[in-house]
């Protein structure tokens, strides 16, 4: 198994790298097991009365995710599947975090754990101070009530090194790989373990539909309250995480007969909200202004708006497959008006996560991928609620994904 | 044919604002429109900005695109067949370099245009050239870099050339000294990258204990800085151990990219950077592209009457400057002076965090 070289260029966030030794020999729980369900309890209050939580709302977010009432609610739901009783982990997972968005190791160790397995954690050389809070009220929790847990959670950093990686595969049950479609490459050249399960959550693409005629009614109802509010909840989705998550939208589709008011009124809301709160960076204009020109050179007809650099609308005279292989930040969309709800199909493919909609029926877009069969779209959420922590992600139900039924006849 | 004669008339830094601002405004919107015509990528952007060129009062509104798309992609406004010679980036950072296509008209104007902007500096006579770098930069003659180009457009103006590096960037003694006990006395030119002048001549020399006295001597150094801003080395430190080794006093260092050849922002006695009437800097708000005020730092556009065979007239460089005055150096130059504050910090990979941590103080 490991060597003592191995050993050495592993550091260990939670202080228990003698796990690495045996975590293939420690015992599965039931899901939702009281123990864990209580681990979190407690790391959703130590978060909380942590005073550097204050500072990041990603950590404040998950502390909320995990608390007592949120995951017996969970729970709740689950408890009314068939065979929810005789669901079990299935061993050990080996979660591969991505660099990207600090939070996601934790909210990938939480579906695991609380599907009854025992968890390998890497997470990426990128320090964040997110990573730290949570790893050390892990820690203060495996000192003080939780040490029987201390075998089952363990968070680790190491340099690259093929071997440290073939290594925990090759004993695991689970791989959970988040990031680029080349790190899920790199990472599948270690091999598992015949029985073993994997997931990857690779590089994704999000949509944003409105309905100009709904936001245009509301606008007249409510006025400025519901125009700045609905700015706000598109900054949460996009500029929020630099349009860095895979959930974020880089394509805005208009529907309905008022959309040039309506997109006016909009872009005008995100400018302000945009101005307010956000700092753009000169590094990022040059980027954006090289992502729109760079499409248009081969794109005739294209059009480009914008009104300073902080919003970049780059508007296509027809969708195809490949317009979201342009992936842009910091505030750059794909804009398009469409006369017909199929007429986005072509941007429904696998690589396709979340579509975010305002004023649609949310009903006609799933009917939508049903009906043609379209192979991505794997949330369909209102805007605002695209960064959202579910138990279900890309499709998976991942307590479900992560347990094993024991059937009985 | 890219008809410059207008400014050949003139002296390099004859002009004044005014007079400057219509010359090149001219010509730099008859190049517009002649791209407009001859590349399909360059149109499709400009349609897809909605310019409209009727309505161009100055250079200023004329568009500009980042030089990074020399890297993503082949732009050229002239069947290939013209092409003369391709240059490429130095790329000392990243893998992708960029291509410019470059036709035996805007290669010749290059040079030329070259030649009368160090002739303001150095003279019109030929003199002795001390290229500090390898022979073997200039050998390969179909892919030109940034430093080949520079050095054979030198070779122009010089009465003798030699290299002071061998192939492997050691020294060469004996050709240095050849060279030095000729020349000492009489202007000559010594070129080179900054930081090989640093790294391979200075450190080498200094290493050996040998010191010049080379008072009629002038030093050009162009490029690179970023790797002595690394080593901690300003540019007075720079000019100040070169003095103290090889008591040189006249130092030429200049700003240029292999996007806009030719067309260098070379340094006068006062230290400042100089645009000729062959080009413009116009430094730019990032939030909004508005030109900057003077002495305000942003993003350098730059102009360029040059370029014929590739779309690179107007191009937004990632680099931060700001402009020191204009028409009023002591040096008696007219035209924009100016000063290059350097690279602009490139994207950090940047998750939530960053955004979060700031939205949420």
């Amino acid at each position: 198994m490991f060597t003592e070289q191995h050993l050495s260029e592993i550091s260990c966030l939670t202080d228990n790298k003698e796990m690495l030794s045996g975590f293939w020999d420690i015992p599965v729980k039931p899901v939702f097991d009281e123990r864990i369900m209580g681990f979190f309890q407690g790391l959703s209050k130590k978060l909380f009365a942590d005073p550097h939580s204050k500072e990041y709302v990603d950590v404040l977010s998950y502390a909320y995710w995990i608390r007592k009432s949120s995951l017996e609610a969970v729970r709740k739901t689950y408890s009314k599947k068939r065979d929810f009783e005789n669901r079990i982990g299935r061993g050990t997972a080996f979660h591969v975090a991505p660099s990207n968005v600090p939070i996601n190791f934790a909210v990938s160790f939480t579906s695991a754990l609380l599907a009854g397995n025992i968890c390998i954690v890497r997470i990426s050389n990128r320090e964040f101070p997110q990573v730290d809070i949570i790893c050390d009220a892990i820690k203060a929790l495996f000192r003080e009530e939780y040490s029987d847990l201390k075998e089952r959670l363990c968070i680790i950093r190491y340099p690259h090194n093929d071997e440290i990686t073939e290594l925990i595969s090759a004993r695991c049950d689970i791989r959970i790989i988040w990031g680029g479609n080349r790190t899920i490459q790199t990472i599948r050249k270690a091999q598992l373990p015949p029985r073993a399960v994997e997931m990857a959550f690779a590089d994704r693409h999000s949509l944003a539909l409105i309905n100009g005629d709904e936001y245009m009614e509301m606008l007249q109802k409510d006025g400025g309250k519901y125009q700045r509010d609905i700015a706000e909840k598109f900054y949460t989705d996009t500029y929020y995480t630099d349009q860095n998550a895979c959930s974020s939208p880089r394509m805005v589709v208009w529907f309905g007969s008022r959309i040039e008011e309506a997109r006016k009124s909009f872009w005008e809301a995100l400018s302000q909200c945009v101005h307010e709160k956000y700092r753009l960076r000169p590094i990022q204009t040059i980027d954006k202004m090289s992502l729109a020109y760079e499409f248009a050179t081969c794109h005739p007809n294209t059009k480009i708006e914008k009104k300073d650099n902080y919003i970049v609308l780059i508007q296509p005279d027809r969708l195809d497959q490949k317009l979201m292989d342009y992936k842009g930040n910091s505030g750059s969309f794909f804009e398009y008006s469409a006369a017909d709800m199929e007429d986005i199909l072509p941007l429904l493919g696998k690589s396709c996560q979340t579509i975010s909609y305002l004023g649609m029926e949310k009903q006609l877009i799933a009917d939508l991928v049903r009906k043609h069969g379209v192979k991505g779209v794997d949330r369909i959420v209102p805007m605002g609620r695209t960064m959202e922590l579910s138990f279900t992600w890309d499709g998976y139900d991942m307590i479900e994904a992560m347990s094993r039924i024991v059937d009985i006849f | 044919m890219n008809d410059l004669n207008a400014f050949f008339e003139l002296k390099p830094y004859e002009l004044a604002q005014e007079q400057k601002k219509k010359l090149l405004t001219d010509k730099l919107l008859e190049l517009t429109k002649y791209h407009y015509a001859h590349c399909e990528q360059y149109k499709n952007i400009l349609d897809a900005i909605g310019y409209l060129p009727d309505k161009t009062e100055s250079y200023y509104d004329i568009p500009f695109f980042p030089v990074r798309l020399f890297k993503k992609m082949e732009l050229l406004s002239i069947p290939r067949e013209d092409i003369f010679k391709t240059m490429t980036s130095s790329g000392t950072t990243g893998q992708e370099v960029s291509k410019i296509y470059v036709d035996k008209e805007t290669a010749m104007l290059q040079q030329k245009v070259m030649i009368k902007i160090l002739s303001d500096f150095l003279g019109k006579k030929r003199i002795p050239l001390l290229v500090i770098d390898s022979p073997a930069v200039v050998k390969d003659r179909s892919l030109f870099s940034a430093r080949g180009a520079a050095i054979i457009g030198l070779r122009i103006l010089a009465s003798e050339v030699v290299y002071a590096l061998n192939e492997d960037m050691s020294l060469n003694m004996e050709a240095v000294e050849g060279f030095i006990q000729k020349h000492k006395e009489e202007k000559c030119l010594l070129f080179g990258f900054t930081f090989l002048v640093w790294q391979h001549f200075y450190m080498e020399l200094k290493k050996r204990g040998i010191r010049y006295q080379l008072p009629e001597a002038f030093l050009m150094t162009g490029g690179g800085w970023k790797k002595l801003t690394s080593l901690k080395i300003s540019n007075e430190q720079f000019k100040d151990s070169i003095n103290q080794q090889f008591g040189i006093g006249h130092f030429l260092d200049h700003y240029g990219m292999v996007e806009q050849t030719g067309c260098i922002y070379a340094e006068c006695e006062y230290g400042h950077l100089h645009a000729s009437i062959y080009s413009d800097v116009i430094p730019r708000r990032y939030e909004d592209f508005a030109p900057c005020s003077i002495g305000e730092a942003g993003m350098l556009q730059v102009v360029s009457v040059l370029p014929r065979s590739y779309p690179g007239h107007s191009l937004l460089t990632e680099d931060e400057g700001c402009i020191l005055g204009e028409d009023d150096c002591p040096c008696g130059r007219k035209g924009k002076y100016i000063k290059i504050l350097g690279r602009i910090k490139s994207a950090e990979l940047r998750g939530c965090s960053d955004v979060y941590g700031t939205a949420f103080k």
